[in-house]
């Protein structure tokens, strides 16, 4: 908390210690509303519980799925929204506005409306879902399900870092290594990445962490095999808190502990 | 040898229009013009960084306008040097020499390193370098690849003048020593004197006037590139024929009329003028003199500005005007702020523009 010690309240007066008493006040209430539910979370947890949660095969299964999905779909993320944020930040060309604004949706709809359109635009009765079934890849119902909601609602959130983290790069730089010798590609591994990658990076870590916690989007689209939200949900339901608790502490430690050591990854590169 | 042949470039919201100049082989350009005149922009055509609309790039006789800067043999240092931040000094004085082995790559840094004397600076950061350090190496990596051609963008502008002194004769050492053709933007009239063999002095994206920096100082062909260059005393004003106006393309007597005093020149057009009149062209002294310079005008000495040997005199004629003396007539003189004086040049000395 900022400090209001004595001699900085005389210095500014009862006015400016009001002001801070109250920003302090609202920031901590808030700080409390976030860090109150997860500790409570955590404190619900009997060990013996937890031991349980992680000694069945379902549980441990519902993990590594979530894991494995997320890291398919932040891996997509980048393969695909690298270059699109090198265009979007370097480029000027028609519709680039358009497609801007078209990234920015998947944030603003509720993700089972997400959800219900990517079902309509790859279930086995549409064009997209049909060509995919033929060609011997199951989406809805199955794990690529899953993958595809969670890209769908965690690729703006890398894009949008790329995008910033190439805008951050002077042009400049670039055009010096072209003069002395490399063409664009080899600028853009030795100049371009390299200064760019580590919040390219802290943008993967952010789309993962978001795709673990899609619930909305991937609920229609694959209920099972379930990932780690919607197994919580389940036993919820089923079983009520005491079921569900369990799981939600180990899914809640496992995406901590993710985000965790990728951030301290990021961190490590800095110059 | 560089040769810019009508080079017309489109660069967002600024052209390059028809810009023709050429560096010999081996010889030392210099691009001058004030900021936003498109100094940069015309480098990085050289580049290869744009593309032209229209006219061409010749690089040592070769047609450069159509291959990528990679192909052109062209070292480049910007005004704030762009190191890579993410390399140490060593990385990026080598960055060009991929294709070299790592031995010969590494002697080659050392070497260029202890000639522009930062060899005990090869493992740093280059965050934690000063400006003139930072300089040095941005020239060392430009040079590294041995490139046919190198640009600089004002490379001296963020010195301070002893550094930039001294920059300044290693890069004519280096110069003189590698052969390369070398084209500079500036916006230092001075350094192109002590620099250049040719300069193009810069305007709205134009070549106003481009020559050696001795016919551009001795003979503006404008009253921007006068005033640009510095060359002392630019006055508005009007020329009136003495007697019958002159055949084309011949000269004669005429007055210039500045309002605040009127000046014997020698015109080839009437009509509205500048006059350019160099401070070392005006005489001073404290009565009117007797013989044939007969543009006397009298002022009243307003600062004096010692610099060494030569001291600008500032006057007050009506409109500001600035003599050269050396100090020791200045003090020969007497003069001192508040003296009246009498400024005087010859017929010949007036330039119109």
């Amino acid at each position: 908390m900022p400090n209001t010690n004595a001699p900085d309240s005389a210095r500014h007066g009862p006015r400016r210690l009001a002001g801070r008493i109250l920003v302090a006040g609202l920031s901590a209430l808030l700080v409390l509303f976030v860090a109150g539910p997860l500790l409570r979370l955590l404190l619900a947890a009997r060990p013996a519980s937890l031991a349980a949660a992680l000694g069945d095969p379902e549980v441990r299964a519902s993990i590594a799925l979530t894991v494995a999905t997320a890291g398919a779909a932040t891996a997509l993320a980048l393969i695909g929204g690298v270059p699109l944020a090198w265009l979007l930040a370097r480029r000027r060309f028609r519709g680039r506005r358009v497609v801007e604004a078209l990234l920015d949706l998947p944030v603003v709809v509720p993700h089972p409306v997400a959800g219900i359109a990517l079902l309509l635009f790859l279930g086995r009765e549409s064009a997209v879902g049909g060509a995919l079934a033929r060609a011997g890849l199951e989406v809805v119902n199955h794990v690529p399900g899953i993958v595809a909601a969670m890209l769908f609602v965690s690729v703006p959130l890398l894009v949008s870092a790329a995008r910033e983290a190439f805008a951050a790069v002077d042009p400049r730089l670039e055009r010096v290594a072209r003069t002395l010798g490399d063409g664009p590609a080899t600028v853009f591994r030795r100049v371009t990445l390299p200064l760019a990658g580590r919040s390219i990076l802290a943008g993967a870590v952010l789309a993962w962490a978001r795709s673990v916690s899609e619930f909305g989007a991937v609920v229609v689209l694959t209920y099972n095999p379930k990932v780690g939200s919607i197994l919580t949900f389940d036993r919820f339901t089923t079983g009520g808190l005491a079921a569900a608790v369990p799981v939600a502490v180990l899914l809640l430690g496992v995406a901590l502990a993710v985000t965790a050591v990728a951030r301290l990854l990021v961190r490590d590169r800095a110059p | 040898m560089i040769r810019l042949e009508g080079l017309t470039v489109d660069a967002g919201d600024f052209t390059l229009t028809d810009v023709t100049f050429d560096v010999p082989a081996g010889g030392y350009g210099l691009v001058i013009g004030p900021t936003g005149s498109g100094k940069t922009t015309l480098l990085e055509s050289i580049a290869g960084h744009t593309r032209p609309r229209a006219g061409r790039v010749l690089l040592d006789d070769r047609d450069a306008s159509g291959l990528p800067p990679e192909a052109r043999g062209v070292g480049f240092v910007y005004q704030q040097y762009h190191l890579f931040p993410h390399l140490t000094v060593a990385e990026n004085i080598g960055y060009g020499l991929r294709r070299e082995g790592p031995a010969a790559r590494r002697a080659r840094v050392e070497a260029l390193a202890a000639m522009l004397g930062i060899g005990d600076l090869l493992g740093r950061s280059v965050h934690r370098l000063s400006g003139g350090e930072q300089q040095r190496a941005a020239i060392a990596r430009a040079l590294a690849p041995r490139p046919r051609v190198l640009l600089l963008d004002e490379p001296f502008a963020a010195l301070d003048p002893s550094t930039r002194r001294a920059l300044r004769r290693e890069l004519r050492a280096l110069h003189a020593r590698g052969g390369t053709t070398t084209r500079q933007g500036t916006h230092d009239f001075d350094e192109a004197l002590r620099l250049g063999e040719r300069v193009a002095v810069l305007a709205d994206g134009r070549v106003a006037q481009a020559g050696t920096p001795e016919e551009v100082f001795r003979h503006p062909n404008s009253a921007f590139v006068a005033r640009f260059i510095g060359a002392g005393n630019v006055i508005a004003g009007r020329v009136r024929w003495l007697g019958a106006p002159p055949a084309d393309g011949e000269s004669a007597a005429a007055t210039f009329d500045a309002g605040a005093f009127v000046l014997e020149v020698v015109a080839e057009r009437d009509g509205p003028a500048h006059a350019v009149l160099r401070p070392e062209d005006l005489t001073l002294s404290r009565l009117v003199p007797e013989g044939s310079a007969r543009n006397h005008v009298r002022a009243t000495v307003a600062v004096l500005e010692r610099t060494g040997p030569v001291t600008l005199v500032h006057l007050d004629a009506g409109r500001p005007l600035v003599a050269s003396l050396t100090t020791a007539s200045v003090d020969a003189l007497g003069l001192a702020p508040g003296v009246p004086v009498v400024a005087t040049a010859k017929a010949t000395a007036v330039l119109l523009v």
